[in-house]
């Protein structure tokens, strides 16, 4: 019975953990102006290394959020770099005139805002955040 | 000579940058961004100064910053530049310089053009050298990326070409092409080895032609690549001291051959770097008043290796051998006079995501030869140059 209850306790935490971890799961939306509606996992991370500004013809940016479970979340899934690491990659180009720093907010609102209303603007929002006035990208 | 005001305008400028963050703002419709870093470094020595700092008795006149602005005109074409000021030592004397200006032009992912002032692409973190607060480290390996020779390579007034092709399952590659004029700053290695042999340089000039190639092969983290530059120089001198006074001569590297291979591998917290470089410098070297060119011919070769762990979020350790050996057959042996290593450790802690510092200890053996014209000279070690140094170097930036 001991043991039962042990079990069924850490079934429990499992759960409450997995249901975290999907809650912390990311959605790529576009602005309205990006008329593809799918997207690679590789072209993901190539329009936020900055390889790739073009989606289906329409020009893309790249918008990140600062810090948080999705930002992280969408850097372990997609680009395979710590925060650290992808914030000196954009500063070694930023410093010798080859990019722009992409546009980093605070928040899945205020990313879904400046997406809604940025011509070819691409960002990441949490699971659950709303998304409304932009499109969400199915990732392949 | 310590300008005290260029020092005092390199602090404010520190200080200021402290309380500025990236701004943006429009031009018409398109929106210039606008960046910044400084930097501020303290350096200990036991016996040798150091890059022309008074490092024995303890400097602090190891600064540097840059600002940018930059704008996207259309979806393929940009501009911008960056004003660069630097005071180490006597290396520079804060004087602000255009670090770079260009614009760029980019048809397609596989090509590309620039033209104005570029940052050269050689090795790994030529482009990129000024920049501390990108790396683990407070000095770049010196015998790969020399700070008292920055000005030889680290840019060039023409163009380039460049692009990425996809190698699919290969992974990609990125090449770069160019050519340009170079100008050598009259404060720096050359100038003041030239001076310690009593003899005044009036001028420098040259260009560069070369290449670049950058690896992403398909091992993940795995990075491989090689450069090759070809540099000439034109050097108008003259002696002003010892019993040659008054003799002008001129000398011409045609051509200083540089070839370099490198390679870069990240995995989990780790990161390990190595580069190797050969240099083959010919040299013609005219007697004004004597109707024949003297040619000399002299070889160096510099490498470095290097390992970094994060061991949080915000603490990264370090370290580095690095390695460059002189060619001089005046000294046969393994002479202090032939070479420079330096072993070195360091820690880095991150305040936050734009303000670093930094902790680095220095274990160097060698000072290089007569004829070389980086890191140990005699006007700041007037009592003669000690066979070791160690050497402490503290080292705190911030970018915007």
């Amino acid at each position: 019975m001991k043991h039962l209850s042990l079990i069924l306790i850490a079934a429990a935490v499992a759960l409450c953990l997995s249901w975290q971890a999907q809650a912390a799961g990311v959605k790529v939306i576009a602005n309205s102006s990006v008329s593809a509606s799918t997207i690679s996992a590789g072209d993901v991370k190539d329009v936020f290394l900055l390889d790739k500004d073009s989606l289906g013809g329409s020009h893309v940016e790249p918008v990140l959020t600062k810090g948080g479970p999705a930002h992280e979340a969408f850097l372990k899934e997609y680009l395979g770099k710590s925060d650290s690491v992808l914030q000196a990659f954009y500063r070694s180009l930023v410093f010798t005139g080859k990019a722009s720093m992409p546009k980093t907010l605070g928040s899945d609102a205020e990313v879904v805002a400046y997406v809604a209303k940025t011509k070819g603007a691409v960002g990441y929002v949490s699971g659950d955040a709303s998304t409304s006035g932009v499109k969400t990208l199915e990732v392949k | 000579m310590f300008h005290k005001r260029n020092a005092m305008a390199l602090l404010a400028v520190f200080a200021i940058s402290m309380v500025l963050h990236a701004q943006d703002f429009k031009l018409g419709s398109r929106t210039v961004q606008m960046h910044g870093f400084a930097s501020q470094g303290f350096a200990y020595s036991n016996d040798n100064n150091f890059l022309t700092m008074n490092t024995s008795s303890g400097s602090p006149a190891f600064t540097e910053g840059a600002l940018n602005l930059s704008m996207a005109v259309t979806d393929k074409f940009r501009v911008g530049g960056q004003g660069y000021a630097r005071k180490i030592g006597s290396l520079d004397d804060g004087r602000p310089a255009l670090d770079w200006a260009y614009g760029d032009y980019k048809f397609a992912p596989w090509f590309g053009v620039r033209g104005g002032k570029v940052k050269t692409a050689i090795g790994l973190y030529n482009d990129t050298q000024d920049m501390a607060f990108l790396y683990t480290w407070a000095l770049l390996p010196q015998g790969v990326y020399p700070t008292d020779l920055r000005s030889t390579l680290i840019a060039h007034t023409g163009g380039d070409v460049y692009g990425r092709i996809n190698l699919k399952k290969a992974g990609k590659l990125d090449y770069t092409g160019y050519y340009g004029l170079r100008s050598v700053d009259d404060r720096e290695g050359y100038t003041y080895f030239s001076a310690q042999n009593g003899i005044n340089v009036d001028s420098m000039h040259g260009r560069t032609e070369g290449w670049d190639l950058r690896w992403a092969t398909a091992i993940k983290g795995l990075t491989l690549g090689t450069s090759w530059a070809n540099l000439t120089m034109h050097r108008n001198l003259n002696y002003v001291g010892g019993p040659y006074t008054g003799f002008y001569y001129t000398v011409d590297s045609r051509p200083d051959r540089a070839w370099v291979g490198y390679g870069n591998y990240s995995v989990q917290k780790w990161e390990f770097s190595a580069e190797y470089r050969s240099y083959n410098d010919l040299e013609y070297i005219h007697f004004l008043a004597i109707p024949f060119n003297m040619p000399l011919n002299q070889s160096t070769e510099a490498w470095f290796s290097s390992a970094t762990y994060r061991i949080t979020p915000k603490i990264q350790v370090g370290v580095y051998h690095s390695n460059v050996h002189y060619d001089n057959p005046a000294n046969k042996t393994d002479s202090a006079a032939n070479h420079i290593y330096d072993e070195v450790g360091t820690v880095r802690y991150d305040l936050n995501s734009h303000w670093d510092v930094k902790a680095e200890g220095h274990f160097m053996d060698g000072y290089g030869d007569i004829d070389s014209e980086q890191g140990f000279y005699a006007q700041w070690n007037p009592k003669g140059l000690k066979p070791k140094t160690d050497m402490l170097v503290l080292r705190t930036s911030y970018n915007f």
